[in-house]
């Protein structure tokens, strides 16, 4: 394996090189355009197209963009989202540099939405982006904005289900995503069990998930890259946004630190059942309550035009408390769960050519459980701690070739399932130590225009990573008898290492009438695995590092597609098709026990998944009807030599159709409408053939055989649950769109699954042994839900 | 009144998420693969019970069979041997000991129970020299059925004496009567690895019969967090006053363990967090399940008072 990637990395090589020698003797005189771009109150616009006759580059994440042009007349059209577009006609005949001031349009919430029309011309296949404005539209459950329910209405990105924020990515599982909150990884992303996302919808700017194509700059999992970037403050006065819902309130706000030069915006979000239940019922509710909270803040402050320092902060808590002591039996469960994360970057350009970002990163899962039963209590703690540094730098030489190269570097420390169990006075205790690894990666990419029709990005990572002491470990003999020894490692003794390359590739070839072909290959490499044997994603599943027994995850993902815009970008439409293979992919014993296991790794079992598919997607992003379709045919296997025997068996999240259908419409001055219908088949579900009884004895003074009934299994996921669809509206109703009072309100009305489809959550066989009947059961969640949500700004 | 209709305003997001929130459920038709059958092999050796020493064989059935209890396995052939192992950890079998175990009409036993329990007749007419596992020595059990041989090998590992049992944790249930939880109290051997299963009868379950006349759930237990500490294990269970309870610790091998730890987790798995268990089991051939379990058992008993 590592010989064919050896040759695959020096192939790559020598293409650069060849690259290099091409482009270079293709150019002439050229003169250097800077473009800084802003709005009138002082801040950049790091999204912002630009449109140069027709040529189309982005601006940095300082707003800044650097063209060489050859002398002559250009129309230069600037454009970003909430901002009316900025024109401008220049005669080229030496270096030059336009400041474009774009006036912003009068209301965030404003019924316009400004999409780029980079999909064509973009050198990255499989990445799709939702902004914060069309995540307010369309409609959720309770009524809360949730981003990271919303991307999976984008082909190719499946939810696990209605309680689940588990998120499947062309076939990969749930702990293949890098989610990152403004750069900073995200382990556990969910509220309420997987109910709802940890993001508050007021302090998202833009969500993008890159699915296939990889770029280089990110690394650490198999499957795909969820960034979730928070918006900044304003920099001029002080304002805010807020909302009450159902079932929570938020409130944001920003403002100047100094005015023009920093800003802070400060979001907020609480869950308030808990204080109505104990108002309206004090001695019922007790000491029993749920509730979360979370916190997002981020500062920027622009030291000066060419240096930017950005500071992001997230807290969040999920508490639960349950406590019956009135029967005698004292039952209690008290959990809470939480990430605090922190980051701070500074942001350079050096030069026209030359920019830099370097980030210093912390992020923390804790979870501690509390539980009592008649006489047993239960203590479990777990966490996952990070402290990470990573430097990206990116060299625009001139406008055929930009290169990237960066660093990073993680401390991980995992505290897997350390925990207490006591029966009456005894006490179990485990002896689950912190484990500690260190995980490192480099990489280096060229973004190369090889004709102005071809355009290749070629990069490799090379990553390393190392599980290192102290830790001391209990020591399991092949037949799952512990052996009476221990392993002890000293503080930063090395206990496994590992370390690969990962190419990637991509390239682009623009077809005339606004289309192109586009291709790609990726290979990623997972060092941590997510430990968990249940379909929702709890927090206390365990992220668990790679060791000698539980090797790195390893994917290779080719792809390719069809990219056409009609309509001067109106609409437009792609066609994806990808093939992708993963080695080393975990799963539990069937049964497994997870909680305070001691030998956590004889649990677990290897193999390997494929999965493949086509996905198909056309939006319609200008005129009144705004929207698109998302469809996506595939297939997901795994096959592990214990499972199955032996034999490939579908993926539980396979989803053979896909299709998902979202639609925008301003009915009026002061009324929007929007829709969701989406389609999916059914979960793979592994169900019994057949059952037997076991345990048996006989009741002498009832006269009855006493057993109990114990299924038989056949082929693993050889069941389909019914086909899930559902459809949800919702309505937008602004009071006075018109008024230009500080103060502005609008509500929103929605109804989710409008026609009350009972989409199960999950089917169960239910054998009554006494009254001697099988019946079929399927539990679904929600049925029709209304929600109405007022929100505000000032 | 005012308090009374703030309450109800206050009531009503509570009442609005809580039915959200809470699941429904509905009846549905489920169409199964066909099944293949296995045969399930029920088998017990311990040291004190000769009644209890049994086999019970029978086949698994489709999940929607009219018949709600598997279908018993009559007329097999069905065998154990004593044995034990060398030094070179090999078993050794006693040919002499060989006996067959047969489906005998016993008056104690209802005839519905007793086609596919195959068990030595001498526990109920000569119990003295009636088939008993002695501690230290393994036993092989050899079926033969429709053309298949299956077999399986258990020990009776050293008993691990129950020193005491004692009463305490009382609690006052729903109807107002005070329950008293027993304790175990033993001293766990210093060699790690070791693994038990509780057992206890009362007045509700004496007069029962067979293991599972105990209770459907299996209460296992091991040392892997606690070795060679005294163990004071308290049960939740609660006793009523003047009741009497002969409590049984059974020692058994981990492969025994797995059984029934699997069989714990496979008898209560439904809904979507379940995974489909399959038993781990013993007993070698194919299409078969099941566990031969040898049980080295100690006792006490203790009113409560």
């Amino acid at each position: 394996m590592f010989g064919i990637n050896g040759m695959k990395t020096k192939n790559l090589l020598l293409l650069f090189l060849l690259c290099n020698i091409c482009c270079s003797l293709s150019f002439a005189q050229q003169y250097q355009v800077t473009i800084h771009t802003g709005d009138a109150e002082n801040n950049q616009l790091p999204d912002a197209s630009i449109s140069i006759n027709q040529k189309k580059i982005k601006a940095d994440s300082l707003g800044n963009a650097v063209i060489l042009l050859k002398a002559g007349n250009y129309f230069f059209t600037v454009t970003s989202v909430n901002h009316y577009p900025f024109t401008a006609n220049l005669f080229i005949k030496n270096d030059t540099t336009l400041f474009a001031l774009l006036k912003m349009r009068q209301s965030l919430l404003g019924n316009v939405t400004v999409f780029s029309s980079r999909n064509v011309t973009r050198n990255q296949l499989g990445v799709q982006s939702i902004n914060s404005t069309q995540l307010k539209k369309l409609p959720v459950i309770l009524g809360e904005v949730d981003p990271l329910k919303t991307i999976t209405l984008l082909p190719g990105i499946k939810s696990g289900g209605e309680a689940s924020s588990g998120i499947y990515v062309r076939g990969g599982g749930p702990d293949q995503n890098l989610v990152l909150l403004d750069g900073i990884p995200v382990y556990n992303p969910n509220h309420l069990f997987g109910f709802f996302s940890i993001f508050n919808g007021d302090a998202v700017k833009n969500v993008e998930v890159i699915k296939g194509g990889i770029p280089a700059e990110y690394g650490g999992r198999l499957s795909s890259v969820i960034m979730i970037d928070t918006r900044e403050g304003n920099k001029d006065s002080l304002k805010g946004v807020g909302g009450i819902g159902l079932i929570s309130s938020r409130l944001s706000l920003e403002g100047p630190i100094i005015k023009g030069r920093s800003s802070f915006i400060i979001s907020g979000r609480r869950t308030y059942i808990d204080q109505l239940a104990k108002a309206a019922a004090p001695k019922k509710v007790g000491g029993n309550g749920y509730y979360f909270y979370d916190i997002n803040a981020k500062a920027g402050y622009t030291i000066n035009k060419n240096n930017q320092l950005q500071f992001t902060f997230y807290t969040g808590t999920d508490k639960f408390s349950y406590n019956k002591p009135n029967d005698g039996r004292s039952r209690l469960f008290n959990t809470f769960w939480g990430n605090t994360l922190a980051g701070i970057s500074w942001k350079q350009q050096i030069s026209s050519k030359l920019q830099q970002q370097t980030s210093i990163v912390y992020d923390k899962f804790a979870l501690d459980s509390r539980l009592g039963f008649n006489t047993i209590s239960f203590i479990f703690t777990s966490g996952l701690e990070d402290r990470q540094i990573k430097s990206d730098w990116q060299l625009s030489s001139n406008n055929w070739l930009k290169i990237k190269c960066g660093i990073q570097y993680i401390w991980h420390q995992f505290t897997p399932g350390a925990g207490t169990v006591t029966s009456g006075v005894q006490e179990f205790k485990s002896k689950v130590t912190s484990q500690f690894a260190r995980e490192a990666a480099a990489y280096f990419s060229t973004d190369i225009n090889i004709t102005p029709k071809l355009n290749i990005i070629a990069g490799v990572r090379y990553s390393y990573f190392n599980q290192v002491g102290p830790t001391t470990r209990v020591l399991y003999g092949s037949d799952g008898v512990p052996t009476g020894n221990t392993a002890i490692f000293l503080k930063g003794q090395s206990i496994a290492q590992y370390h690969y390359p990962e190419p990637r590739l991509s390239l682009l070839y623009k077809l005339p009438n606004s289309s192109s072909i586009k291709a790609s290959y990726t290979r990623t490499i997972q060092y941590l695995h997510l430990a968990t044997t249940s379909s929702a994603t709890f927090p206390s599943d365990l992220w668990i590092p790679s060791s000698k027994l539980v090797k790195p995850a390893i994917a290779e993902q080719w792809g390719a597609g069809y990219f056409k815009n009609f309509d001067n970008n109106s609409y437009e439409l792609s066609a994806e098709a990808y093939y992708k293979t993963m080695n080393h992919q975990i799963e539990f014993k069937p049964g497994a026990q997870l909680l305070l296991n001691q030998n956590l790794e004889g649990e677990m079992i290897f193999g390997s998944g494929k999965a493949y598919g086509i996905e198909l997607f056309f939006q319609k992003k200008r005129g009144k009807l705004t929207g698109w379709i998302g469809y996506t045919l595939s297939r997901t296997e795994r096959t592990f030599d214990q499972l199955n025997g032996g034999k490939p068996f579908i993926y539980r999240y396979d989803r053979v159709h896909d299709l998902s259908i979202v639609a925008n419409y301003p009915l009026s001055k002061k009324w929007e409408a929007s829709a969701v219908f989406v389609y999916g088949t059914g979960n793979a579900l592994t169900m019994p053939t057949g059952r037997y009884t076991y345990n048996l004895g006989y009741d002498n003074a009832e006269g009855t055989v006493i057993f109990t009934n114990i299924n038989q299994y056949g082929k693993i996921n050889d069941y389909r649950l019914p086909a899930y669809h559902r459809l949800d509206i919702a309505f937008t109703y602004t009071p006075k769109p018109a008024a230009k009072k500080r103060f502005k309100n609008s509500w929103n009305f929605s109804i989710y699954n409008v026609y009350n489809r009972y989409n199960p959550y999950f089917i169960y066989l239910d054998a009554n042994e006494d009254a001697r009947t099988i019946q079929g059961k399927k539990v679904y969640l929600f049925p029709i839900v209304p929600a109405v949500t007022w929100n505000f700004s000032f | 009144m005012i308090n009374k209709t703030k309450n109800t305003i206050l009531l009503i997001p509570v009442l609005l998420t809580a039915v959200i929130i809470s699941s429904c459920e509905k009846n549905i038709d489920i169409n199964l693969q066909p099944n293949q059958p296995q045969l399930v092999v029920e088998a017990y050796i311990n040291n004190l019970f000769p009644q209890y020493n049994y086999v019970i064989l029978s086949h698994s059935q489709d999940y929607y069979a009219p018949n709600f209890q598997s279908t018993p396995v009559a007329n097999a052939i069905v065998t154990i041997t004593e044995g034990s192992r060398n030094t070179a950890g090999n078993y050794v079998w006693d040919i002499a000991s060989k006996l067959r175990l047969k489906e005998t009409p016993v008056d104690s036993i209802p005839a519905e129970f007793s086609v596919g329990l195959y068990f030595d007749q001498r526990a109920y007419t000569d119990r003295p020299h009636a088939l008993k596992g002695n501690i230290g020595k393994s036993y092989l059990l050899e079926i033969s059925t429709e053309g298949k041989q299956y077999s399986a090998i258990t020990s009776l590992i050293p008993t691990v004496p129950v020193d005491s049992i004692t009463q305490g944790f009382s609690f006052v249930n729903n109807i107002g009567d005070t329950l008293y939880r027993i304790t175990n109290h033993y001293k766990d051997p210093d060699t790690l690895g070791n693994t038990q299963l509780y057992f206890w009868r009362w007045s509700e379950t004496r007069k029962n019969y067979g293991w599972g006349g105990f209770f459907k759930s299996r209460v296992p237990g091991t040392d892997d967090l606690a070795n060679g500490e005294y163990i004071q294990l308290t049960h939740p269970q609660g006793f009523s006053r003047g009741d009497t309870i002969n409590y049984y610790m059974a020692s058994i091998t981990r492969d025994v363990y797995n059984f029934w730890d699997s069989y714990n987790k496979a008898k209560d798995n439904n809904g979507s967090f379940s995974t489909p268990v399959v038993l781990n089991t013993n007993i070698t051939g194919t299409d078969v399940t099941g566990c031969f379990s040898g049980y080295s058992l100690s006792t006490k008993s203790i009113i409560i008072k």
